[in-house]
């Protein structure tokens, strides 16, 4: 039997990067203690704010759920929680009410936003017509950026001074690996524990940038915390590719993952320079703030001959 | 059968096949089985004999393995 390096109970996890073994009580005590302390040394949230955070049912969202309730009833700040529905058959209708289920739990508001109400359209159904026009199509390009806009849309909509999302550290140096094999300086740029203020965008937070993809599911499963584990449907290309490669690279050579985030975080100052300067202005299509004339949702709905929808969007579930 | 030096253990990987008897070397560590497996340890979480235990843990004759798929993201 291995034994806890702190405590000596059984141990229920080898932390190969720091070379420490964990017992179960010691594990959850430890994930708690970097949340902790990503909300504190990056200032996250300050007293009297209102956070909204984006939950999908999963794992980490439901787990950030869990610690940021814990913590802003401590700070005396107001924890929200928003599901999208992007319209996905058989996955978003699973994960939705354990979502809903866990907000109940900590007595959290809930709210649900969806595709279909803000783009008139599902992400089924733009999968449909893409195959239709037979485009070259990756689902995740466009979930990904409808639902960052119609996050900050809800987030904005509920008053909130924050929208936290729950990128765990895997989540993160992927997204460094994928900008970087894409060449993109300003989504690079854009990365880090929280966004640079922009306006017509609710500050974003990522309270769980430090915490491994495992150690997230770990406390979950330790804590008893009820989540979804299913996988998107859509899931696969370069995402997916980035992610084995970044695995296979931390199990050969263990702490890869936090000095890749390390070396972005200290080279970032520095990225300023090589990202031109913009103005935001509105969207000439549906308002929202962009730095071109149309909003990305808008120009990737155009795109496949779809008109933005008609906004908004807020509706309580709980 | 078993050959002298070898153990049988159960391992059934959650949501995806049923349970199935494996033959593997006495001593053989958790992580060695997923290798063998061709399961990443950085995505799945191990139960062995219904707690969860750290992949270095080495496995004897008759033990149950579950292994829980936990990273899921696309």
């Amino acid at each position: 039997m291995l034994k806890c390096s702190f405590c000596g109970r059984r141990a229920v996890y080898n932390r190969r990067y720091a070379g420490t073994l964990l017992c179960d009580r010691c594990m959850v005590k430890s994930v708690e203690r970097r949340f902790r302390r990503a909300m504190g040394e990056h200032r996250l949230v300050s007293p009297g704010e209102r956070v909204a955070l984006a939950v999908s049912g999963g794992k980490d969202s439901v787990t950030c759920m869990h610690l940021l309730a814990d913590y802003c009833y401590r700070k005396n700040c107001e924890l929200v929680t928003v599901t999208v529905d992007e319209g996905i058959e058989g996955y978003r209708e699973k994960s939705l009410p354990i979502a809903r289920e866990n907000a109940e739990l900590l007595g959290v508001e809930h709210f649900v936003v969806s595709f279909k109400q803000a783009f008139g359209v599902t992400l089924d159904k733009i999968v449909k017509l893409a195959k239709r026009k037979k485009t070259e199509f990756n689902p995740c390009t466009y979930c990904g950026v409808m639902r960052r806009s119609l996050l900050n849309q809800a987030a904005r909509e509920l008053g909130a001074s924050k929208l936290a999302t729950a990128h765990n550290l895997d989540d993160e140096v992927q997204a460094i690996m994928l900008n970087y094999v894409r060449a993109d300086f300003s989504r690079l740029y854009r990365l880090g524990s929280k966004y640079p203020p922009r306006e017509g965008f609710v500050p974003r937070i990522k309270p769980l940038r430090e915490i491994p993809e495992k150690e997230v599911a770990l406390y979950a499963l330790l804590k008893g915390i009820k989540v979804h584990l299913g996988v998107c449907p859509y899931a696969g290309g370069i995402h997916t590719e980035i992610r084995d490669f970044l695995n296979q690279l931390e199990t050969n050579h263990s702490n890869s993952k936090f000095m890749i985030l390390r070396m972005f975080d200290r080279m970032k100052p520095r990225l300023a320079e090589a990202v031109p300067e913009f103005e935001m202005r509105e969207c000439k299509v549906c308002g929202e703030p962009t730095s071109a004339s149309i909003c990305k949702s808008c120009e990737l709905l155009q795109g496949l001959g779809l008109k933005q929808g008609q906004k908004t969007l807020i509706s309580a579930s709980f | 059968m078993t050959k002298l030096g070898e153990i049988t253990v159960e391992v059934k990987v959650i949501g995806q096949r049923a349970a199935r008897k494996i033959k593997v070397p006495q001593k053989t560590r958790i992580a060695d089985l997923l290798d063998q497996l061709d399961q990443n340890r950085e995505t799945v979480v191990v139960r062995l004999n219904g707690k969860v235990v750290a992949e270095e843990e080495r496995l004897a004759d008759g033990d149950s393995v579950e292994i829980l798929t936990v990273v899921t993201g696309g």
